[in-house]
């Protein structure tokens, strides 16, 4: 056979084998039987010197373009099944996205403490900084400094819990079952240590844990949150609590929310009122939630008494200033409209893991 | 207090309906908790008068009548009664009424004919069982007038909470003052008088002197003492109206005399007491009346029928020495009770001390409609008034005779200072621009003196309260009632112009927060638990007393399980767990950050120290399509610790075994303290069978509980930065076998100390143990060794040098070989 049928017939049969090669290993081997040291195209070439001279350019010409045809056409090849590889495995790998993802496992904050931060947040936004007091009061700190009087209901067992007093002058368990030292029923005594340790202006709040005897039921815990505030500065008003408070209550329960402040009595603020928030369900006009009067009520608050002011020493013609009380749980079940508070104490990971 | 409508209506002036009340009151500081009205079964009946009267043409008995009510047009009404004329007032039921028996009235068809109501017999209103014809009213009567309103009994009675403050708003008198403050309309409050008094003796020339005399042995328990007698009362049902009072009120009627004193009460405030004078033991021809403390022991029959022991600090009334006849302010005696065969009635007015009858109300758990008075405090310059107003009425409603005079023992007169009240300090606190004769104007309403110094700049005012308003003393007493009553919420909105201050959270709060947010991220979900413990806690856990330090002790516990303050986190934790158990929820992860109370021996207040404490129990989770979620152990746990101590940047930790007495809680050998420089920070373990079990817990738990305290005390805010590697490093595995008690902590150690400044990392990725190939009591722990320079790229000469000698130091140090 003449060398240029040869060519030819190298050609044609790469041609006609590349479809069969399907696997980059056998596409390799083809390349190898035509391309290799001892392949058929590189044995021709190698025969080149021994045809006439005369046909050498022609035949040089031709080998080359053979040479360079089978080359782009194993490249070409190669390029497909890489790409039909690439699909392959992409196929292979295809999933049913709809499955779950595998998800990692964090835990949730109390919804209490979630309030409580989101308050702390609130306020320190407005430049208040945030103090913390003992579980443990004296009635000092949390009745007679508060200008709640020696007679005062509040004071009574039924509504505190008295501890056992463990110093030698203190005062033995009577039949009242009272002494001088107490679970705090309310933030408001750290009002107190708060104005004996620092001048005004002030501008605090207090959150944390309170106590009451009341059985735990749907509705009350013998342990709660509560969340003191109090600020005393120059020229303090009655406008700047309505205005501190109405902040607050459109951060926490949303901007659509209207506020109400009905007059009230608490022994150390004077006037003191009780902050009621317009009703989320029905917007005021009346509801089972709001049970028909479209008002919430969720806060305490008012002036400082001035009488509080003189217990710690602050000129309460210089200063005025005012005081709130927010329940933390009160806020939280009115959010959540929470069926039964004994669920913050349970521990429950199906009650925690919601919020 | 019940505040009935009508009554008030009697009182003041009030414009508007109910609602416009209930809403006014709302704004001032009354707060209306329930709105009851009365004389609702009487709706849609009015009175009527019959304008023609029929034969009906279908019957022989009935009537066809047209009847003008409040209706535009006479209704025309089948009627079969026999007892009335044309022109007679009677009472209708109109269509959508609904009589006794739940009987509707209909538009209905009597023998062909429309009847739009019916003409009503008492029996069919349910008044009584007369059926003898329909009610024919007096010719005098109204027409059109619903009947419930007719009859008197149409009232609205608002149930409102007065503020332990305002002990005037506890009658009827002090609503009607309140109501004109509000409205600034005037009250026109009328007191009946005695008309007759009558003088006793035997020459008919005495007062009550000669039948009574009064002691007071404690002028500061009682500063007012008031007597007065009147003689042959007739014991009986009250009239209608003073029925109706006591009702609206929310008493029961008993008997004339006893509804007249508490009549009064409501009416003005101050509890009267009625003895019956025939009871109360007579000496020298004269009943005395002693106000006394009670002797030691003493005691005293209310008259609720229960025997109570008293104190030396509660006040009685006695009649002599000897004999209590009343617990002062808070109960009568049964031993001088009025009765049906009571003739003379000694009627106490007096003033008790607010303080003290709180207390003894408190100490007996006794509560009276007169205590709740007195502890409010009680005007005592009315107390004679009131006296007068009861003996008027004794006389009207009991057929009683008025003995002349009173007896009125007053050691301690009530002292009124008159109150300076800067407007501009009102405006300047309020923030409101309230004109001076609003304050003027509305504190007059209050019953105040207000009297206005022209000499005074900025307009000062001297205001003297009413004698009934204890709680105004000072000028901010004032503001109160002046802002409450212009409106609370029409001050407008301000925020306060503050200068000089800064707020936010300080760097322990910051970090507080950090590690509730590390724990979270960790998978722990944050729990509260109560604060109370059980007193078997402790022993629960198997702690000794010195570790636990003193409980704190509630004197009245709600219950025995929580008689005292929690020393540990960890029981509330536990049951935590077991309650997650109990409801199927296998898996637990909860950590929670309180305090506990640490008593302190001849100290009154404790320690308060706040703690971390983590419980792990089950897996991470139920097993997904994709993942296995394995039980959860002991390096879980102490995994958890771990990042918390690097989230804090807390360096050199060390894990080490505890001594069993401070660890009774955990199992032995899966219990770690935690040691930062020397001192312990808290402890990582599993919890002891043992201690689950009293628990109520049957699954593994894993545990941890760190002092935050010392955390904060540790915590860094950074660490120096330390530069990324640029260059390359090398990775060489090394397992060495070593005895059991070799530690991983000690063999760490030995190759940090022998791998010199070439050895960047020592990472451990497996422990293998195999009596055959490793050998008995013996472990293969393999290392991946990371080598590396900075300023060069090792050569594997350098590597290889490095890597030998540590092993050579490893192997003769620790006695241990290399595994091949």
């Amino acid at each position: 056979m003449a060398m240029k049928e040869e060519l030819e017939a190298i050609q044609e049969q790469v041609v006609m084998n590349l479809q069969a090669a399907k696997t980059m290993d056998s596409l390799e081997q083809l390349r190898v039987k035509v391309l290799g040291k001892k392949g058929s195209l590189t044995s021709i070439m190698r025969m080149m010197g021994k045809i006439p001279p005369e046909e050498r350019p022609a035949m040089g010409k031709l080998a080359n373009t053979v040479r360079a045809n089978v080359d782009n056409a194993i490249k070409q090849r190669r390029e497909d099944l890489t790409k039909q590889a690439l699909h392959a495995r992409m196929q292979a790998e295809a999933a049913d996205v709809t499955l779950p993802g595998r998800r990692f496992t964090h835990g949730t904050q109390h919804l209490i403490n979630q309030i409580r931060e989101e308050i702390e947040d609130i306020f320190c936004g407005l430049g208040y900084i945030v103090a913390d007091g003992p579980y443990v009061e004296t009635t000092y700190y949390n009745f007679t400094a508060l200008n709640a009087p020696e007679n005062h209901p509040s004071r009574s067992a039924k509504d505190s819990f008295y501890i056992e007093d463990n110093a030698p002058e203190g005062k033995p368990p009577l039949m009242l079952g009272d002494s001088d030292v107490l679970l705090r029923t309310q933030t408001s005594g750290m009002q107190v240590h708060y104005m004996e340790e620092n001048k005004p202006p002030i501008y605090m709040i207090c959150p944390g844990t309170v106590f009451r005897p009341d059985t735990p039921d749907a509705n009350h815990l013998p342990q709660f949150t509560q969340v003191e505030g109090l600020v005393v500065d120059e020229g303090i008003t009655f406008g700047d609590l309505k205005g501190t408070l109405d902040y607050f209550c459109r951060e926490i329960f949303g901007k659509d929310r209207a506020t109400r402040y009905r007059p009230h009595f608490f022994p150390f603020t004077e006037p003191s009122c009780e902050v009621d928030v317009s009703c989320g369900v029905c917007h005021g006009k009346g509801c089972r939630f709001c049970k028909n009067v479209g008002w919430l009520e969720i806060l305490g608050c008012g002036m400082v008494d001035p009488n509080v002011f003189q217990y710690v020493g602050i000129d309460p013609e210089k200063y005025t200033g005012f005081a709130f009380g927010i329940g933390v749980e009160r806020v939280a079940a009115l959010r959540y409209d929470l069926p039964d508070l004994r669920m913050l104490m349970e521990g429950d990971m199906r009650f925690l893991r919601q919020f | 207090m019940r505040v009935s409508y009508e009554w008030l209506k009697e009182l003041v002036d009030i414009p508007g309906d109910p609602q416009t009340l209930v809403d006014e009151f709302t704004r001032t500081g009354t707060e209306v908790e329930g709105i009851e009205r009365t004389g609702s079964e009487f709706d849609n009946i009015v009175t009527g008068q019959v304008v023609s009267k029929e034969p009906h043409p279908n019957s022989d008995h009935m009537w066809l009548c047209k009847v003008q009510t409040d209706e535009p047009e006479p209704l025309q009404i089948v009627c079969g009664a026999q007892n009335f004329e044309q022109g007679d007032k009677i009472v209708v039921a109109k269509i959508g009424a609904v009589l006794p028996g739940d009987f509707r009235i209909k538009k209905s068809k009597l023998r062909g004919v429309d009847s739009f109501g019916m003409n009503c017999s008492e029996r069919e209103l349910g008044l009584s069982d007369s059926h003898e014809g329909i009610i024919v009213l007096p010719s005098d009567a109204p027409v059109g007038v619903p009947f419930a309103e007719y009859r008197g009994m149409s009232d609205t009675v608002l149930d409102c909470e007065m503020t332990p403050n305002r002990p005037d708003c506890l009658s009827m008198t002090g609503v009607a003052t309140e109501v004109s403050a509000i409205f600034d309309v005037p009250t026109h409050i009328e007191l009946p008088r005695v008309a007759e008094e009558h003088a006793v003796g035997e020459e008919g020339d005495e007062g009550v002197e000669s039948l009574v005399d009064v002691r007071i042995d404690d002028p500061e328990l009682c500063c007012r003492y008031t007597a007065r007698v009147v003689r042959n009362v007739k014991i009986g049902p009250s009239p209608d109206w003073l029925a109706r009072r006591v009702m609206a009120a929310g008493a029961r009627p008993i008997n004339n005399v006893v509804d007249v004193t508490n009549y009064v009460m409501f009416l003005t405030g101050q509890p009267l007491h009625a003895f019956d004078l025939g009871k109360l033991t007579e000496q020298d021809g004269k009943r005395h009346i002693v106000v006394r403390r009670a002797h030691e022991g003493e005691h005293l029959t209310t008259l609720d029928e229960q025997d109570r022991a008293l104190t030396t600090d509660m006040l009685v009334i006695s009649d002599g020495d000897d004999r209590a006849v009343a617990l002062a302010g808070v109960m009568g005696g049964l031993n001088s009770d009025i009765d049906e065969t009571t003739v003379d009635v000694l009627l106490e007015s007096a003033c008790f001390d607010s303080g003290n009858i709180s207390r003894t109300s408190r100490s007996l758990g006794l509560m009276s409609e007169a205590s709740i008075r007195f502890e409010r405090q009680v005007d005592p310059e009315r107390a004679n008034e009131v006296s007068d107003v009861a003996a008027a009425l004794f006389e009207q409603c009991c057929g009683a005779e008025v003995v002349r005079g009173m007896v009125d023992e007053y050691p301690r007169p009530l002292e009124l200072e008159p109150i300076v009240l800067r407007p501009q300090r009102v405006r300047a606190i309020c923030g409101a621009n309230i004109d001076d004769d609003f304050m003027v104007a509305r504190l007059e309403r209050l019953g105040c003196g207000v009297e206005r110094c022209a000499e005074a700049e900025q307009g000062e005012m001297r205001v003297l309260p009413p004698t009934n308003r204890p709680d105004l003393t000072r000028e901010i007493d004032l503001v109160e009632e002046i802002l409450r009553l212009w409106g609370e919420g029409d001050v407008e909105p301000t925020l306060p112009a503050s200068r000089n201050h800064a707020g936010g959270l300080t760097v322990a709060q910051r970090r507080e927060r950090l590690i509730g947010q590390t724990l979270r991220a960790c998978g722990l979900s944050e729990t509260t638990t109560y604060c109370f413990a059980d007193p078997r806690d402790i022993s629960r856990l198997g702690m000794e007393r010195e570790v636990a330090g003193v409980p704190v002790k509630i004197i009245r516990p709600l219950v025995s399980e929580q008689s005292e303050m929690r020393r540990d986190l960890i029981p509330g934790l536990l049951r935590a767990v077991a309650y997650n158990k109990d409801h199927g929820v296998a898996n637990v992860h909860l950590y929670e950050m309180g305090r506990v109370l640490i008593g302190r021996p001849n100290k009154s207040l404790p320690n308060e120290p706040t703690f971390v404490a983590g419980v792990l129990s089950g897996a991470w989770d139920e097993d997904a399509w994709n993942h296995r979620y394995g039980k959860l152990d002991f390096f879980d746990g102490k995994g958890i610790v771990e990042e918390l101590l690097d989230a804090l940047r807390i360096q050199k930790a060390r894990f080490r075994v505890p001594e069993s007495e401070h660890a009774s809680w955990l199992q032995p050998g899966l219990a770690a303290e935690v040691v930062v420089r020397g001192s312990v920070l808290g402890w990582v373990g599993n919890i002891h069978p043992k201690t689950l079990k009293l628990f109520g817990i049957s699954d593994p738990v894993v545990a941890f509980e760190l002092s935050v305290d010392a955390l904060q005390r540790l915590a860094c805010d950074q660490l120096p930065y330390v530069d990324v590697p640029t260059l390359p490093g090398v990775d060489v595995d090394l397992a060495i076998v070593v005895d059991e008690d070799v530690t991983y902590e000690q063999l760490v150690q030995r190759i940090t100390s022998a791998g010199g400044k070439l050895l960047r990392n020592v990472r451990l990725f497996d422990v293998y143990r195999d009596d055959v190939r490793v050998g008995p009591n013996k472990k293969s722990m393999a290392f991946s060794l990371t080598y590396r320079a900075d300023d060069h790229t090792l050569t594997s000469k350098e590597v290889d040098k490095a890597h030998t000698r540590l092993v050579t130091k490893v192997l003769k140090s620790t006695g241990g070989e290399v595994r091949s």
